[in-house]
């Protein structure tokens, strides 16, 4: 029998148990990996990577992730700054001076440089609402040396740090000049930011998963973070987007740990995830969603303030609520025009909803204005529940209301597209349509499309009134909270008379994490990643 | 042979000619503008046209037909409205899965069906031939959703063996690969299971009553090689036959399997871009599952000949 020598059998020990060790380290190092990284699901799918071009908040949750905003709003809804260093105005605030704080770099390593930020700033404000606004306000944006850039206005404006730093989208992303140079009208095909994460499109792929890595070389503000505002610390080494359409295996995967956040689980699903001691539930977003019932002025009957009056008397917020929350602790009604929790929420010329819905009023206004049954053509998304319940709802109740209505199924891309014809209801257009809109941007008279009472040249619906726009103009030059909250009133008052539009409520959307994702930042329209911790 | 396949690849083209002037006209005569998705939901009627006028939907029906069809003879498939990548990358990207699920689904029911079906017919009557007949019924009558749910339900929620959902690529091995597609094709495959096995039971039970086998019950051939043997391989052609009219049923599930347990195939590039109306993406999976369907049409009628010698092309 051959012997082995004890050296020999000493070395073959420990190689041995280096061999066996090894899977378990490598385990170990696996779960290391997975520790910080995160996986997330959310509502839908990134639909692009330009967050300019289009106002999906998906794209804006990218957005979030690879770029940078001048400024961000803090917990407060205070706009904070965020690239910029230092800024300033002269005594008739008509000149804005503006400087980036040092270290800003993109992702290709190169410095963030004044050169950028005008075209970013003026391709941006050609597709969102409120950078029109504020741009009929602007004689010239100008760089005056590598960090440094001003903002010359026509007069005097009070919302240009509020437009810059809103979160609803578009949002105002800062990119490379090359991209911020492209036509508005045509997407960016590069991903290239100056945000706390890069987009990692080795391992990216476009419809399935998203994978941002931790950007190395961000520099984050010294501030606490808050909001959007203050030092975007990351403290995960990876965040994917997971695109996963259907909740009830988004939640199933959930609850296997299979993904570590889930943004909008079904309110049937609550029950089963609040039950569940691994999962936790976490309002991000406090201002949540407001229905919105739009009613087109081009045609009858809506062409008349009594039938769109009537439309007011016929809602009741509740019950839409219900048909599709349940009893929800999370849905509420929304009788201010500006969404409740919002500081230019208020209780002006609400009797309309104090006085409850009233279908009697409703018959009455009908027969003031000599309706004659003309046939109501409602759109109805099929594939979006919320809408499709409360379009049901909304059919029931002007029918009880002394309407004639035809509800049209389809869906929300059908929606999307016959919105926007301004033909009569029998020629391909349309009377009704639902929809929703971000609360942040409901509370704010300028920032919503839909709060424009502009005639054609407005959102779908083309409301028309003069005082309307006149009162949103002196609400954007107002100096102090009270003086706006003040003009908010009389906004309200006015529009709860002419009724641009009229709201099926409002809602908020617990998002569900596991257990030990932390320190998620509540912020309204965008999830920042930054701050989170997982473990 | 090689004229009758030649002949056959050649009257494909008047087919394929007409599923790309259905699925043109569909798409674009159907209510929906990619532009209008494209542009949001605070985009003003001024910067929705200015976005159709960018993608060339502002031009006439029959030019962009034309300009399609150029790019198709090319063999390009157009780039997606959103993604601006070319369709023919983004359904390589998504091709492994969706093969995968197919593949594994076509397995595991063929497999399980025609030996139900073998088994069912050599005991025709008995309570097996009718628990045979009751887990078809219940294939068929139960959708791929359902059953989906009720899987992940079982075998991941509650028992923890295997994955809610996701796909591992073949790369990364054979086992992780597999885990995840156990599930997919268990719900996929039991409506597949359900017809193949009932055809297989039908058919079997036809040649079971043939003169030929009795005539070798009687010359005392074994029962096995009985059925398997002689049998099974005269009831083949039918049995094929459905199966390869199964792969149009197997498209359809694809998609909503993909969608239940979350695997990034081609079903679901395809319903993401119906949604968004991605129309070069929607035009270019169907002009390849059209191709698909007739190459496996064409396959199945090539495989009579090695069933039935009497089958000559």
């Amino acid at each position: 029998m051959a012997k082995i020598a004890r050296r020999t059998l000493l070395k073959s020990s420990a190689a041995a148990a280096a061999l066996a060790g090894a899977p378990s380290l490598a385990r170990a190092q696996a779960h290391s990996s997975a520790a910080r990284s995160i996986r997330a699901v959310f509502h839908g799918d990134v639909p692009t990577y330009d967050p300019i071009w289009t106002t999906a908040n998906m794209a804006a949750y990218h957005g979030g992730m690879v770029y940078d905003t001048l400024f961000g709003i803090d917990d407060k809804g205070e706009a904070k700054p965020q690239m910029v260093n230092r800024y300033g105005y002269d005594a008739g605030n008509m000149t804005w001076t503006f400087e980036l704080r040092p270290g800003l770099k993109w992702h290709d390593g190169t410095d963030v440089t004044s050169a950028d930020i005008v075209p970013s700033i003026r391709r941006w404000a050609a597709r969102d609402g409120g950078g029109q606004h504020m741009m009929e306000r602007v004689r010239g944006i100008e760089a005056k040396d590598e960090k440094t850039f001003t903002i010359q206005l026509k007069e005097r404006y009070g919302l240009v740090l509020d437009v810059l730093s809103k979160t609803s989208t578009p949002v105002c992303f800062m990119m490379r000049k090359r991209e911020a140079e492209t036509d508005p009208m045509q997407k960016i095909e590069t991903v290239v930011g100056s945000g706390p994460f890069t987009l990692n499109l080795t391992e990216t792929r476009p419809g399935t998963q998203y994978v941002y890595d931790r950007n190395p070389n961000y520099v984050p503000r010294a501030e606490a973070p808050s909001g959007i505002s203050g030092g975007k610390v990351v403290k995960v080494d990876r965040v994917t987007f997971v695109n996963m359409p259907d909740g009830q295996t988004a939640v199933a995967a959930l609850q296997a740990g299979e993904i570590d956040f889930y943004e909008i689980p079904q309110p049937d699903f609550m029950p089963q995830l609040e039950s569940d001691r691994n999962i936790r539930i976490q309002v991000l977003n406090q201002l949540g969603q407001v229905g919105l019932i739009r009613p087109n002025f081009l045609h009858p009957p809506f062409d008349n303030v009594k039938a769109r009056q009537a439309l007011l008397h016929c809602v009741k917020q509740s019950d839409h609520m219900r048909a599709t929350f349940g009893t929800s602790q999370y849905a509420k009604d929304s009788p201010s025009y500006f969404a409740m929790g919002t500081p230019m929420s208020n209780d002006a010329n609400t009797g309309w909803y104090t006085g409850g819905q009233n279908f009697a009023r409703s018959r009455a206004l009908l027969a003031e204005m000599g309706y004659r049954g003309e046939e109501v053509l409602l759109m109805q998304a099929t594939n979006i529940p919320y809408m499709s319940n409360s379009a049901q709802l909304l059919a029931q109740e002007l029918r009880q209301g002394g309407f004639n209505v035809r509800l049209v199924a389809m869906d929300w891309s059908n929606v999307v597209q016959r919105r926007s014809v301004k033909a009569p209801p029998a020629q391909g257009g349309w009377n009704l349509f639902i929809t929703s809109a971000g609360g942040t941007a409901v509370g704010h008279p300028i920032l919503l499309a839909a709060h424009a009472a502009t005639g054609d040249r407005g959102w779908f619906g083309w409301p028309q009134d003069e005082k309307h726009e006149q009162l949103r103009a002196q609400w954007a030059v107002g100096e102090t909270l009270a003086e706006r909250q003040r003009i908010a009133r009389e906004i309200q008052t006015n529009a709860w008379n002419f009724v641009p539009q009229v709201y099926y409520g409002q809602w908020i959307q617990p998002a569900a994490m596991r257990s030990n994702i932390r320190n998620m930042l509540p912020v309204a329209e965008i999830i920042p990643w930054w701050n989170v911790e997982k473990g | 042979m090689l004229a009758y396949i030649v002949r056959r690849i050649f009257l494909t083209l008047p087919v394929m000619i007409l599923v790309a002037v259905i699925v043109f006209l569909l798409l674009h005569l159907s209510p929906g503008d990619p532009a209008a998705i494209m542009a949001g939901d605070n985009a003003t009627a001024d910067q929705i046209a200015a976005i159709r006028a960018k993608l060339g939907f502002d031009e006439p029906l029959w030019k962009q037909f034309a300009l399609w069809c150029w790019s198709l003879v090319r063999g390009d498939l157009g780039n997606s409205l959103f993604w601006g990548d070319p369709v023919l990358v983004l359904i390589g990207q998504r091709a492994e899965p969706t093969i995968s699920l197919a593949l594994t689904t076509i397995a595991f029911a063929v497999t399980v069906a025609v030996t139900l079906g073998v088994v069912a017919a050599a005991n025709p009557g008995t309570w097996i031939d009718r628990g045979v007949m009751g887990f078809a019924v219940l294939g068929f009558s139960l959708p791929v959703f359902v059953v989906g749910y009720m899987l992940i339900f079982l075998f991941a929620i509650d028992l923890k063996w295997l994955p809610v959902q996701g796909y591992t690529r073949l790369s990364e091995g054979v086992g992780p690969w597999l885990r995840n597609l156990v599930l997919p094709s268990l719900a996929l495959g039991m409506a597949y299971v359900a017809l193949i096995a009932r055809i297989t039971r039908t058919t079997m039970l036809e040649v079971l009553s043939e003169d030929y086998i009795r005539t070798g019950k009687a010359k005392g051939v074994a029962a096995r090689p009985l059925l398997l043997r002689h049998a099974l391989k005269n009831a083949a052609v039918p049995i094929v036959t459905v199966i390869g009219i199964g792969v149009a049923l197997l498209i359809g599930g694809v998609v909503i399997t993909e969608t239940v347990f979350n695997i990034p195939g081609i079903g679901r590039l395809v319903v993401d871009a119906i949604a968004r109306r991605d129309y070069p993406i929607v035009q270019g999976v169907i002009m390849i599952f059209a191709g698909i369907y007739v190459l496996v049409n064409l396959l199945v009628d090539l495989s009579y000949t090695l069933f039935d010698p009497r089958i000559r092309y």
